[in-house]
């Protein structure tokens, strides 16, 4: 039986859910000299193979208990179905395996605190795909927000264009049994992590108040829209859901003496307000700042270009090695356990308060009281729920 | 007879249910729930629409491929994914035909014509200017080329083994690039569209190209034809336009496009020191452009439908005059 890896040689990764997202795993995963990946596994033979063939990957399993009793990983990457989390990853943290699952953790946050309390229990780590935290362009927000440019953070717009004309939008819009339809938030449980943690970065209450409305475009049966208002004891927050507009994830963050904008396609961030001079001399001075900043962000894209740095996914590199790390010293995990239950949380709230508000819709997901969907979610054993999920 | 077609709402898909329909046979359309089916209904026309049939469910349900195939006499398995990433294509591909293989495995179909793609070939061993036809051996490294390729690849592999186990009476059609009315002329066999300008690798080979009608009888022909189990046919026009060619046509139709024209002999290098390019940034330009894929996709090749001329009793009946103002206008 292979042993699990020293603390001189790379960390043995193994991979379990080989749909859409793997690859962006894969190819940041060959990028960290700690790490390498020894083993896939799907439930479709054809999408572990197709996996394995494009990365070089010589072991590839159908079956998610014989590939940790087998390759003995140290860490899993879970990327399968969010309805499948909970069940796969007990799975991997009772073969003594550490566990990074893609966003959203759980279905729920019961199921989130049971999974961290399993982890702790075997003295594992986990860590949970909040990856745009650690995009070059918001670790750049971090570092100025710590320096003091914006005063004290008061409020955070984010916002997620996302066109269901896109690869997985169509497929999920044109299929009524697609498993994202059928989470408890439907297409929403699968997409607002990301806006939402990049405003629970700043809004730290436990239990926020939490206003949250969904609604259905014309042309489709499910709801394709959501705002949530967010009120903390000092910071508030507003997070748009809209597949109206272009793909893009913006977000502002207001302070008491600045704002400041995040475009992560981009990797831009720039200062957008206050006006520094009164009257009209704000109309020259406000562009003349903006010309100078994008002119200083210009010039270190173009280094970073030709130091081939610009990468989609970096921020799934810099969290993978940060988790890496800490699995290897000890070290506090990049994400906290209290943090992951925090957000998962908060999820549950919003899709019931906007469930609440829209209780004459019918439809998949929504329609479904939060209890059925513990109930359904405690049923799932990893191999029957992945059976279910396509990519 | 009753046929029954996949993907036959799409754009090759519906054309094969019209010549099936004119032949006098009784057509089920497998759709998807969301298929539409505007097109194929004007493509068929309303006086032939009652032979046709239209049974919507999921090619990677089992049941669902099994309900569809009972009582088809010829399956003609037309769908595929065109686009997306590597699991979205296996996703809309492979998957859907092992279920559908399985179903006529057990249901037991008389005839299963499987549209594949000239692509499927390992045409970066052949020599420049070699001549392509169904002898050469299907590529035996599929991971390293584009997705949509290697989706194809494995996805005829499904098929063939089916066969190989004796319970399939399969049929392979090859078309190439197949073009037509709201496709136009252009494809990446010519070179690449960077910002608008398509980048044109050389002007003088042979595109292997195939209008979509003569695509179509081939495909019905691969149905019909008695005694062709087992064999596999490239399906091209007789005339394959050269890339000055279809931008002449363009031009003509009062649509000029812009290109630029770098020679045939630099694609190679140019291939390889962008691969190398990508592997030093780690993917900050993703691997599209690989020898390998350049190779198989851009060297001058000679091709043939001789086989398909021949066995499948069939003839391209337009002239690329025709067929390239029909697909611009
Ligand atoms: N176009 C070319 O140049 C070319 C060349 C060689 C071979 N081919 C092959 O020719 C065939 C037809 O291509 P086309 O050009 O006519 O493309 P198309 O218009 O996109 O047709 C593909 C059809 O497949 C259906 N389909 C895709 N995924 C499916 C799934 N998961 N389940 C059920 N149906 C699915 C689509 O259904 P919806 O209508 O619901 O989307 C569509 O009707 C394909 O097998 C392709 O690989 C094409």
């Amino acid at each position: 039986m292979p042993e699990r890896s020293t603390s001189s040689e790379p960390l043995k990764v193994a991979l379990i859910g080989c749909g859409q997202i793997a690859d962006a795993h894969l190819q940041q995963i060959a990028r960290i000299r700690s790490a390498r990946v020894i083993a896939v596994c799907d439930l479709h033979a054809d999408l572990a193979e197709q996996a394995a063939a494009r990365f070089g990957i010589a072991a590839r399993y159908n079956d998610p208990a014989e590939m940790l009793a087998r390759e003995r990983p140290d860490v899993v990457q879970i990327a399968t179905p969010a309805h499948t989390h909970h069940a796969v990853a007990r799975l991997c943290l009772a073969a003594d395996c550490h566990v990074y699952v893609e966003k959203p953790f759980t279905l729920t946050a019961p199921e989130a605190e049971s999974l961290l309390d399993l982890a702790a229990e075997r003295g594992r780590l986990a860590c949970v795909g909040h990856d745009q935290l650690f995009d070059p362009a918001w670790l750049e927000v971090r570092d100025r927000i710590a320096r003091g440019e914006l005063g004290e953070v008061r409020h955070v717009e984010s916002t997620l264009g996302y066109p269901l004309s896109g690869q997985f939008g169509a497929l999920v819009a044109s299929d009524p049994r697609h498993w994202v339809r059928r989470l408890p938030g439907g297409l929403f449980h699968n997409t607002i992590s990301h806006p939402l943690y990049r405003i629970t970065e700043f809004l730290k209450d436990d239990r926020p108040q939490i206003d949250a409305r969904w609604r259905t475009r014309p042309g489709f049966n499910f709801p394709t829209e959501l705002r949530v208002d967010l009120q903390g004891a000092s910071v508030s927050g507003t997070l748009t859901f809209a597949t109206t507009i272009a793909s893009q994830r913006i977000t502002r963050i207001y302070g008491t003496t600045g704002t400041l904008e995040c475009e992560l396609d981009g990797q831009i961030v720039r200062r957008i307000g206050p006006a520094p001079a009164p009257g009209a001399f704000a109309k020259l001075l406000t562009p003349w700042r903006q010309r100078r900043e994008a002119a200083r962000t210009f010039r270190r894209q173009l280094g970073r270009f030709a130091r081939g740095k610009i990468h989609y996914f970096a921020g799934l590199k810099s969290l993978c090695e940060r988790f890496y790390d800490a699995i290897r010293t000890g070290a506090a995990p990049p994400i906290p356990p209290a943090e992951i239950v925090r957000v998962t949380r908060i999820m549950d709230e919003i899709f019931e308060t906007a469930r609440q508000r829209d209780a004459s819709t019918n439809w998949g997901g929504a329609e479904r009281r939060g209890s059925e969907w513990k109930a359904i979610a405690r049923d799932s054993r990893p191999a029957a729920a992945m059976r279910e999920s396509l990519t | 007879m009753m046929m029954l077609v996949t993907g036959g709402a799409g754009f090759l898909g519906r054309r094969v249910v019209r010549e099936l329909v004119r032949e006098g046979c009784r057509v089920r359309c497998f759709l998807r729930p969301s298929t539409r089916i505007d097109d194929l209904r004007e493509c068929v026309g309303t006086r032939d629409w009652h032979a046709v049939e239209t049974f919507r469910g999921d090619l990677q349900d089992p049941d669902d491929c099994r309900r569809a195939v009972a009582g088809a006499d010829i399956v003609f398995h037309v769908a595929a994914g065109l686009s997306g990433g590597a699991a979205v294509l296996f996703a809309n591909t492979v998957m859907p035909t092992r279920q559908l293989v399985a179903a006529c495995e057990t249901e037991g179909v008389k005839r299963f014509v499987h549209v594949s793609s000239l692509g499927v070939y390992g045409a970066g061993s052949l020599r420049r200017h070699a001549l392509l036809d169904e002898s050469c051996p299907v590529d035996p490294h599929p991971h390293l080329r584009d997705p949509y390729t290697y989706s194809k690849i494995v996805q005829e592999q499904v098929c063939r083994e089916a066969f190989e186990r004796g319970r399939l009476p399969l049929v392979v059609i090859r078309p190439g690039v197949i073009y037509g009315p709201g496709r136009g002329l252009l494809s990446n066999r010519i070179g690449l569209t960077l910002g608008g300008t398509l980048v044109r690798f050389g002007s003088r080979r042979p595109l292997p190209y195939v209008y979509v009608d003569h695509c179509a009888t081939a495909i019905r022909q691969a149905g019909l034809t008695p005694g062709i189990e087992g064999e596999t046919f490239n399906v091209l026009d007789d005339h394959l336009p050269t890339a000055r060619e279809v931008l002449a046509a363009c031009r003509r139709a009062g649509r000029p496009v812009r290109s630029l024209w770098l020679p045939e002999s630099a694609i190679g290098p140019l291939s390889s020191l962008y691969e190398r390019y990508s592997r030093w940034s780690e993917g900050q330009l993703p691997a599209v452009l690989t020898r390998y894929r350049s190779d198989a996709m851009w060297k001058p090749l000679k091709f043939s439908n001789a086989r398909a001329r021949e066995r499948l009793r069939w003839a391209p009946h337009l002239s690329f005059e025709e067929t390239a103002q029909l697909s611009l206008a």
